[in-house]
């Protein structure tokens, strides 16, 4: 299976290096320039950060819910893991038509309050927001799940001592509940991290290929040109994955 | 006044995730003059019609990739739990240290980018004649379920206490017998677990299935295909068949999808 894995990476970076004569040459590399390659990087680096950010924040959300004990708890437990069985390619197209570029449901709702629609892709921070909303609401209850499962091993008594010495919710949280998460938080980012930066499927049907990122950048190229170009802009991804496992080691390591 | 606030946030989480389900059922069940059609459609039901699914059954292939997807994952599925067990078994084994060590390999495997990966493989994939198959399909998608599927069995595993095995192998078992009568039975939640995790990663992949499987797509890709061409209403009307079933299989079988599973690695 390693073999499955890293035989066709490193047939990518061989092949990103040559012509499609066969030739060796620099010249793929050289080329991805004139396709807007730091603009898309940044893209992509937005959208990784910006979309975990608000997975973990959506996940702690439901879970500091979902911990305590009130009617209805079962309820939004079930709630809370159904769009783990919606397709990604499903919800990229449910939020295509709540966010539209002219009407489309998030202007409708705009509109009874008397507020005029927005374009919701007029520029590109916006569109990568909404693909950020998209993929976090496709992906929070995975992120729900692992969250939730650290919150149940840390030991309530621990908030009784502290509600006693008169600590409030917030300081609850940022003293007992953060610190005691650290390893589920590291696990649930670096489960979500790398697959994050892949993500692929949602940007390609909510915003095409502007703004452009690494990887709808290298279907694109895939589909158009030649192998070696899409492959040179494929080991980019690769580069950036590297660093990324690579610092994750590093930090699990230090677990 | 503490519960208020928990009922607030329970509240407003439901709509969140309900939202959006609710307006793709809307776009299916509505008339296209009023969801499509209309620059602001109105966000409750103004009309209700069976024609947008009736037509989109009729006048689109829908249940070849229908079936492409569901062999595709139960392919998928399967093979992660037959290798997936042994793997597991061996590795919850190994002393913690070197564990750990298979585990990051794993793992790595399972974050090599998918773009990265799959345009090589078609080109080697076309010379097998498994361009465009289930099988080539399902193979590449182990890429990234096997190690997972590994990786949440071993967590199970390492979990059933050493005695367990120690008085089987007391009364005489042999790894084979003690694998399919004590072991897999005790752990037969992580198991179903991790078939169901990986069956439902195939059942949702995109990326491999568009570069590899492009003439004969699965589900989501003819979904893509559908949007790409603009026939919309039928994209919807799949959407909506894809995913009910998988939601009810989530949610009748939502015990075994725990986060202790997914963080089988975390020392406790």
């Amino acid at each position: 299976m390693l073999a499955f894995a890293f035989y066709p990476s490193a047939r990518a970076v061989y092949l990103s290096f040559f012509t499609s004569q066969g030739k060796f040459t620099l010249d793929n590399y050289k080329e991805l320039l004139y396709f807007n390659l730091y603009g898309t990087i940044e893209n992509t680096v937005i959208l990784t950060v910006g979309a975990l950010m608000l997975q973990l924040l959506l996940a702690l959300g439901v879970s500091s819910i979902l911990v305590r004990e009130f009617r209805g708890k079962r309820v939004l437990s079930t709630i809370s893991i159904i769009p783990m069985g919606v397709a990604t390619v499903v919800a990229a197209i449910t939020f295509s038509f709540i966010f539209q570029t002219s009407g489309g449901y998030a202007n409708t709702l705009l509109h009874y309050f008397g507020l005029s629609g927005i374009n919701w892709y007029f520029n590109r921070y916006l569109s990568l927001f909404i693909v950020m909303i998209a993929d976090s609401w496709k992906n929070t209850p995975i992120m729900t799940l692992i969250i939730l499962a650290g919150m149940y091993s840390i030991p309530r008594d621990l908030y009784y001592a502290a509600a006693l010495d008169g600590a409030g919710p917030i300081k609850r949280f940022v003293h007992i509940t953060l610190p005691n998460l650290k390893k589920f938080i590291a696990i649930a980012l670096i489960i979500r991290g790398v697959s994050e930066f892949n993500i692929f499927a949602l940007p390609l049907i909510l915003i095409g290929y502007s703004p452009s990122i690494l990887t709808t950048l290298a279907y694109s190229l895939y589909s158009t040109t030649t192998e070696n170009l899409a492959s040179a802009a494929a080991v980019v991804i690769l580069v950036f994955v590297s660093v990324l496992i690579a610092l994750n080691i590093k930090l699990g390591g230090k677990r | 006044m503490r519960n208020l606030l928990v009922y607030v946030g329970a509240i407003i989480f439901t709509l969140y995730f309900l939202i959006p389900l609710y307006i793709l059922v809307l776009i299916a069940f509505s008339p296209a003059k009023f969801t499509l059609e209309s620059l602001y459609p109105p966000l409750y039901f103004k009309g209700f019609t069976l024609s947008n699914l009736v037509y989109a059954f009729t006048q689109y292939n829908f249940i070849h990739p229908f079936l492409k997807s569901f062999f595709v994952a139960s392919l998928v599925g399967i093979i992660a739990i037959l290798l997936g067990i042994p793997a597991g078994y061996g590795l919850s084994k190994l002393p913690g240290k070197l564990a750990y060590a298979f585990i990051v390999v794993l793992l790595i495997t399972n974050m090599v980018p998918g773009l990265v990966v799959a345009i090589p493989i078609s080109v080697e994939f076309i010379k097998l004649h498994l361009f465009d198959s289930i099988p080539g399909l399902a193979l590449v998608q182990e890429l990234v379920t096997l190690p997972l599927a590994v990786f949440i069995l071993q967590g199970t595993f390492s979990a059933v206490p050493k005695e367990v095995e120690y008085q089987a192998r007391i009364d005489g078992a042999s790894t084979l017998s003690y694998l399919s009568n004590v072991l897999i039975p005790v752990a037969l939640p992580g198991i179903v677990a991790a078939f169901l995790i990986s069956w439902m990663f195939s059942w949702d992949e995109f990326t491999y299935a568009v570069l590899l499987s492009p003439i004969h797509p699965t589900l989501p890709v003819e979904i893509y295909f559908n949007i790409e061409r603009g026939n919309e209403l039928a994209a919807v009307a799949f959407s909506l068949v894809f995913t009910i079933p998988v939601i009810v299989l989530t949610l009748i079988l939502q015990k075994y999808l725990k986060g202790e599973y997914l963080a089988g690695g975390v020392k406790y």
